[in-house]
């Protein structure tokens, strides 16, 4: 396993991280909740942030948690999807398609949300998950398998998931597609 | 407004230095001492960090200790608030997002002949799990006009078309994809082409051979035999049943077995009705009649020659060959005697003459 440094594989894959913190400010926005500060890209760990206001709202926390999950994961079979067949199936040497694969694959990389939101939703779905909650339901495994997936970064999980999404997302959409 | 005093003892000290705990401001030593008493007397022993509400917790302007708004546990100016409570997307990142569409239109438009391309290539997949070679064949030609490199496209239209007979469509699948080199030729995929692609050509081969044999008179028996071996080893070729039946048609000629030849003849017409297997009954036809002298069989074998010649219009090449079967045709039903055409050619025609 080779060491990259966070700063330089941030810089290689900035619009991921660009992404990921907009799609933050977007769901603090939706919820109404107060943003106290937000940096979209900077040369430091974390290479981006967004500080809100804790929510009470249950519905609140897991968008503004997992919304830059769902938002960056679609964007990253958007773009893989439009750069997929020419780079991987039809071997064509565009290089359109190859930008496009760069940059579905940074935004894919970006998707994990980070260890201090998992832990607010890891904090308070149990308590709702018994109530019936649905959200909560849904976030204990996933938190579950995030926050694991957060520490397997220094094996390159981030980068694993940006490639397995940028290839099994659009092998699924197109096998679909060749069915209609 | 920097400096704040301990409530304990009464130290001067650096607000950001100081703790608060139930709203009493202490430095570092004391608040624990003040947590403790607090804790005993059972009240809230919560200690924080002390801040300073006289300037803006955003951007340090001094708001006063009656300025500003008060959020939580923080105190901020009024443009900080307004901005706190509904944060702004900045231009750039707004500029950003619509040169992201702008990209994502350009990727569909620029993507559309991969689009095309990749779905008939997972046709042409689905189409040969199938077993459909035929209409895969038709699929995969299409991805390989836009992507005739692609390893996978290439494989499947050459697997589709080596299938389904089609060596034409093989080879130029795989002399298009790079001069016909794979980089990963140890894939299973490559390996079935290629096991594939090796059948079809030595059939070919074994073809060839047959067809020499067949040439000259007493070989019919061996020609027969590699034709059957070129069906079992290649079934795919397109009328390979037909194939074999006419190298059997031929062997059932020199064993002077007439009935199995019309059986045959007949067969065949009826699966292909074209000129070949139109002349083919005529001759069977012809030598029954040689041999029983039942006009009926005269009869029928000219209008197959006829029905030939009518299935042959405007195919020169073909034309010539019935003209010249024609003229042997006649010599059998009138003279009836069954010689093969290179006897005719001896008799009759130029000695030079070669082909049958």
């Amino acid at each position: 396993m080779f060491f990259i440094p966070g700063q330089v594989i941030a810089l290689l894959t900035f619009p991921g991280v660009i992404i990921h913190e907009a799609a933050h400010l977007f769901f603090c926005k939706l919820f109404r909740l107060k943003v106290y500060n937000v940096c979209f890209f900077r040369f430091g760990n974390p290479a981006g942030y967004v500080i809100h206001e804790n929510s009470e709202n249950f519905t609140a926390q897991f968008f503004v948690s997992m919304g830059p999950f769902v938002a960056n994961t679609l964007l990253c079979v958007v773009f893989c999807t439009a750069a997929f067949l020419p780079v991987w199936e039809l071997q064509v040497n565009d290089p359109v398609a190859y930008f496009f694969y760069w940059l579905g694959l940074s935004i894919g990389m970006h998707a994990f949300p980070s260890k201090t939101d998992l832990s607010h939703l890891w904090k308070a779905a149990p308590a709702l998950a018994k109530k019936g909650n649905l959200l909560a339901i849904i976030s204990l495994p996933l938190s579950g398998i995030l926050v694991v997936l957060n520490y397997g970064r220094v094996i390159w999980a981030d980068l694993g998931y940006g490639i397995l999404v940028g290839v099994l997302g659009p092998i699924a959409i197109f096998r679909v597609l060749a069915r209609v | 407004m920097d400096q704040v005093a301990c409530a304990d003892c009464s130290r001067k000290l650096s607000s950001s230095e100081a703790y608060e705990l139930n709203r009493k401001i202490y430095c570092g030593p004391c608040v624990q001492a003040a947590a403790q008493r607090a804790k005993d007397s059972g009240q809230l022993a919560t200690i924080t960090r002390y801040v300073d509400k006289s300037i803006c917790a955003r951007c340090n302007t001094y708001i006063g200790d009656s300025g500003g708004v008060e959020m939580g546990p923080v105190r901020l100016c009024g443009p900080c608030s307004t901005l706190v409570e509904d944060w702004p997307y900045p231009q750039w990142l707004k500029l950003s997002l619509a040169a992201f569409l702008v990209l994502l239109v350009f990727a569909l438009i620029h993507g559309r002949k991969y689009f095309e391309a990749g779905k008939s290539l997972y046709r042409g997949e689905q189409l040969i799990e199938k077993g459909q070679y035929q209409q895969a064949v038709a699929y995969l030609k299409e991805t390989l006009k836009v992507a005739p490199n692609s390893d996978k496209g290439a494989l499947l239209a050459a697997k589709a078309a080596l299938l389904s007979g089609d060596l034409l469509t093989a080879s130029q699948a795989l002399e298009g994809h790079e001069g016909g080199k794979f980089e990963k030729s140890d894939k299973p995929e490559f390996r079935e082409v290629d096991d594939l692609w090796s059948r079809a050509n030595r059939a070919m081969e074994q073809l060839e051979q047959a067809a020499k044999l067949d040439e000259q008179d007493g070989n019919e028996i061996e020609a027969a035999k590699l034709v059957h071996g070129v069906a079992a080893l290649y079934p795919q070729l397109p009328h390979m049943d037909v194939l074999v039946d006419r190298y059997d048609e031929g062997v059932a000629f020199v064993k002077k077995d007439y009935d199995t030849f019309i059986s045959l003849a007949e067969k065949d017409w009826h699966i292909m009705p074209v000129a070949a297997t139109a002349s083919a009954l005529a001759s069977a036809l012809a030598c029954k009649y040689a041999v029983t002298g039942d006009t009926a069989y005269r009869q029928r074998s000219e209008e197959m020659l006829a029905k030939a010649r009518e299935l042959a219009q405007g195919d020169k090449e073909t034309l010539a060959r019935l003209d010249e079967f024609g003229e042997r045709n006649r010599y059998r039903l009138e003279s009836r005697q069954i010689i093969t055409k290179n006897e005719y050619d001896r008799r009759f025609r130029s000695a030079n003459s070669a082909t049958h």
